[in-house]
């Protein structure tokens, strides 16, 4: 019978290709929406995880808790051996980086050595040296460096190209950091400015310093130690793994803490977070993820109220039809099953069309991205310049299941009237046709 | 085998009562060849619907093998038309998306049997009504007197007990109706089915062995003859 109801539907285009059509444009659209609100989503997740907060964050409770005082001697000893266990208890396609926050006052001289201006300053170090550092390409440093060059030799320092312009800064200036080491003492030292980088996000390029991770292991005394280990993850991982990929990590945490690396304190204790745990995102993802069912709902909404149409124009068209097959014998529900059934597979290959299409245009743009010209620069939100769409199986789901769904609700509530018609009624249409 | 006894059906029609039939009573004999016949309104098309359990009588019932369709439900009724009804219409009804071989076959879908078991029956019967050339071809690629054949095909297919033709004839010329009649005529020998018209024709009146006459749904008469024919 299935053969016989898609010979059907290939042969006679007037009951299949416009609920078709329907159903792929909308699909399409279904799919292209939720894979770009993804993109738009996933791209927040990503430059912060990449400036901040990694798509997942090993990091000591201690310092964690007041990290906006930037306690430097709460960061986390061992981080070599901290590194290889975390390397080695956690999923393989985590990137895992060390990174130190520090925070300080920069004190820019005259050429007479007297101050001519200061400011205080947020600052990161990663490993950026080497020119294929995963870290100078996860933060895109050759493209971000508007001035100057991506530093290659000790103490040098990138520096926010906002904040340049407040300070008077010229590349190659000496600028002299002024903070506080791991033992609570002072710590001063000098970095040679190479270049100015725009982040794109005002607050960063206004306050933010670049430096290596081993300079600023030296400036603060901090020998061993980071204040985090951010772990990233390529862009196929969808942020809803995150959680999962942390519990993993979790599940083995109490044992690694059992027999802690030696140049651990006494009362550090490290925690697994994912993004979601910090900033409030977890907040803005139950956000957006309402949007997307509110999106799903208003077009499967308007697919069912054109495919109903649709298939009161098709139950019409068709009235014949279904009394000749009452009058041969098909019982009511055998009928409407019928009708459903047809619906169900033009619901199918509709939503098939749709998903090459919408799954082909989300490709194109998760690949390529569009670029918003820097209208996101001054809003605050960590967003990047180039959107790109993301691909998941979650937006083809919730495409599909709608698509098909819309083609055969629209169906049924059309042949309600069919339904509740007499064989007889219809028997006499049929002649009357 | 099929009993009408003491039936009568009124209908509702704007807010009054249109009785269509009056305290009918008659009986079918297996492969019987028969036609009512009568003015427009005299209730032929209701009787028709009433045998094929497409419509329930408002007084008295009709017995198919003893068993009363009046008591039959929905579903019931279906299983009835499926398994012992074939139905011949005026406008031949054929699908017209399908194929004359797929027409015939459809039936037999609906009883849920499989193609590759009934391919051979099917084709057979095609052959039989003289279509095996146009087996493949699409009803809207068919004369009048061709589609006929493929619907008459598609009510034997199933080899029921009564075939039941609502004019037959009313859309084809002279020479086809002559033509439908006389295959007509022999599948009721072969298929041994009960054929029931109902018909203003007066050539289908030639062939059939038995005549009712309705008149404002009463039976005017009810009378048993040789068949005329034309060709034989």
């Amino acid at each position: 019978m299935i053969r016989w109801l898609l010979k059907g539907i290939w042969r006679d285009k007037t009951r299949s290709l416009f609920p078709f059509l329907v159903i792929s444009v909308g699909v399409t659209l279904l799919i292209y929406l939720l894979g770009f609100m993804e993109g738009i989503f996933a791209g927040m997740l990503d430059v912060s995880a990449h400036l901040d907060t990694g798509h997942l964050r090993f990091v000591n409770k201690p310092f964690y808790d007041e990290e906006h005082l930037i306690p430097l001697d709460r960061a986390l000893g061992g981080q070599n051996e901290t590194l290889e266990w975390l390397r080695k208890n956690s999923d393989p396609r985590i990137e895992w980086s060390p990174r130190i926050r520090w925070g300080a006052i920069m004190d820019v001289p005259d050429e007479k050595g007297e101050t001519r201006s200061q400011t205080p300053v947020v600052g990161v170090a990663i490993e950026m040296l080497a020119a294929d550092s995963p870290e100078r390409i996860r933060l895109d440093l050759e493209r971000s460096v508007i001035a100057g060059r991506v530093p290659s030799g000790p103490k040098e320092m990138l520096v926010g190209y906002k904040l340049a312009e407040a300070l008077g800064l010229q590349l190659d200036d000496f600028v002299t950091l002024l903070g506080q080491n791991f033992d609570g003492g002072m710590a001063t030292d000098n970095y040679k400015v190479v270049g100015f980088v725009r982040f794109g996000l005002a607050a960063m390029d206004k306050k933010m310093a670049l430096i290596d991770l081993t300079d600023a292991q030296q400036t603060f005394y901090m020998e061993d130690m980071v204040t985090d280990f951010l772990g990233f993850l390529p862009r196929e991982v969808g942020y809803k793994e995150y959680d999962v990929l942390k519990i993993n990590i979790e599940s083995h945490l109490a044992l690694f803490k059992q027999n802690p690396p030696k140049n651990w304190a006494a009362d550090d204790d490290p925690i697994i977070l994912s993004i979601l745990d910090q900033r409030n995102l977890r907040e803005l993802a139950v956000k957006f993820e309402l949007v997307d069912e509110v999106v799903v709902g208003v077009f499967a909404l308007l697919m069912i109220l054109v495919l109903w149409n649709a298939g009161l124009l098709n139950g019409v068209h068709r009235y014949g039809e279904m009394g000749l097959l009452l009058a041969m014998g098909e019982t009511h529900k055998k009928l409407i099953g019928l009708m459903a059934l047809e619906a169900f597979m033009i619901g199918l290959i509709g939503s098939a069309a749709g998903c090459l299409i919408g799954g082909g245009l989300v490709y194109y743009l998760q690949e390529v991205g569009v670029s918003t010209h820097g209208i996101f620069e001054t809003s605050g939100l960590m967003m990047s310049d180039t959107i790109h769409a993301r691909l998941s199986t979650y937006a083809f789901v919730f495409a599909v299941i709608p698509g098909v769904t819309a083609s055969v609700v629209g169906n049924l509530i059309a042949n309600l009237a069919i339904y509740q018609r007499s064989e007889a009624n219809l028997f006499r249409e049929l002649e009357a046709g | 085998m099929l009993v009408i006894d003491h039936v009568s059906k009124i209908y509702r029609v704007g807010g009054q009562d249109f009785t269509a039939l009056h305290d009918i009573s008659l009986e079918v004999e297996e492969g019987a060849f028969m036609s009512f016949v009568g003015p427009s309104g005299s209730g032929k098309t209701t009787i028709i619907n009433l045998m094929g359990g497409l419509d329930q009588p408002t007084s008295g019932e009709i017995l198919f093998k003893g068993r009363s369709l009046a008591k039959m439900d929905r579903n019931e009724l279906a299983a009835y038309r499926r398994e012992n009804v074939g139905f011949i219409f005026q406008s031949y009804n054929l699908l017209p998306v399908y194929t004359v071989y797929e027409n015939v076959l459809f039936p037999l879908l609906l009883n849920d049997e499989k193609e590759s078991a009934v391919r051979e029956k099917v084709r057979a019967l095609v052959d039989q009504v003289g279509l095996s050339p146009e087996i493949n071809k699409k009803p809207t690629e068919l004369s009048g007197g061709q589609c006929q054949r493929v619907a008459i095909a598609r009510a034997l297919v199933k080899d029921p007990a009564l075939v039941l033709a609502d004019e037959p004839t009313a859309n084809l010329d002279a020479e086809n109706s002559y033509h439908i009649l006389e295959l007509m005529l022999k599948l009721n020998r072969d298929f041994k089915a009960a054929f029931i018209f109902c018909t203003h024709d007066e050539k289908v009146t030639k062939y059939v062995r038995r005549e009712v006459r309705l008149e404002d749904g009463f039976v005017e008469w009810d009378k048993t003859k040789q068949p005329e024919g034309h060709f034989s």
